[in-house]
């Protein structure tokens, strides 16, 4: 896995996920991968080994679990992979 | 003997504008006083944008720029313009608020560190990138955003920064990517573009 990528169900959604990760651990903000999804969205981008701690902040936000999804993405271009995690 | 052109204690853009009215004035050899290193970047990017030569000496904190008209290179005369507008000359993004669009802030913020995330990672990128007004608080302020500037400038991509702006935010010292600019380069690089995107 490059990275861990966190999708959600709204761009509000997205914005509260930031709020709850800001101050822990590093993010960046992304479009979502046209590979996951084709309408446009916010994104969040974790170093791999920063997917759990992401994960047991968001469970503890306001946001419900059905609300954002983690996926492990490796490579680029027509050899991206996003495989979902935690499922 | 070359003219003195004496521009210490002068602000931005004074320094640039009194070269350039030598320029102008058709002098081949003339040499300008001035006592900060943001004048001396500004005045470097004159020379080599006018076809000069200029070296730089230092002397009890004063800068001394010695003009030299390159010959392999002509000088644009005041009628003339400084660059024609032409197809091939890429394009320039010119971005003036640190968020894009109107409404919610926090919505043009992702918006913008997600252009430029996408940006970064173009096939196709712009021949320079030019920061005015709020627009100056995303290379002197924004982590994100900076990151993706210093990729584009590993890229070749230029990133001109107004000076002025930085100074009003009183943000200078957190510039993280691109270079202290002016009016002048600016609007150069607009006028030699074959489009510009404006955020």
């Amino acid at each position: 896995m490059d990275y861990c990528l966190i999708t959600f169900s709204s761009s509000s959604g997205a914005i509260q996920a930031q709020r709850a990760l800001k101050g822990h651990l590093s993010f960046q903000t992304m479009p979502v991968l046209r590979e996951i999804s084709a309408s446009c969205g916010i994104a969040v981008r974790l170093a791999p080994d920063a997917a759990d701690e992401a994960r047991s902040l968001l469970s503890h936000s306001e946001l419900r679990a059905d609300e954002y999804a983690f996926y492990g993405i490796s490579g680029h271009g027509p050899t991206l992979t996003a495989q979902p995690l935690f499922g | 003997m070359s003219r003195i052109i004496d521009a210490k204690g002068k602000a931005c853009p004074m320094p640039v504008l009194m070269a350039k009215e030598a320029i102008s004035a058709g002098e081949s050899q003339f040499t300008v006083l001035v006592d900060n290193t943001t004048a001396v970047g500004n005045l470097q990017r004159l020379a080599a944008n006018q076809g000069f030569d200029a070296s730089v000496e230092e002397k009890d904190g004063a800068y001394c720029l010695s003009f030299l008209k390159n010959g392999s290179l002509p000088v644009a005369s005041a009628e003339e313009p400084v660059c024609a507008p032409a197809p091939s000359a890429g394009y320039a993004i010119f971005v003036g608020r640190d968020i894009i669009g109107d409404g919610d802030r926090e919505l043009g913020t992702n918006l913008m560190r997600m252009f430029f995330y996408t940006l970064a990672q173009s096939d196709d990128l712009p021949r320079s990138i030019l920061f005015m007004n709020a627009g100056v608080k995303l290379p002197a302020g924004d982590e994100q955003v900076a990151q993706h500037l210093q990729t584009l400038l590993d890229r070749g991509v230029e990133v001109l920064v107004c000076g002025t702006c930085l100074n009003f935010y009183g943000i200078a010292d957190q510039l993280a990517a691109g270079t202290v600019s002016n009016m002048y380069d600016i609007l150069t690089r607009m006028q030699e573009a074959g489009k510009v995107i404006s955020l």
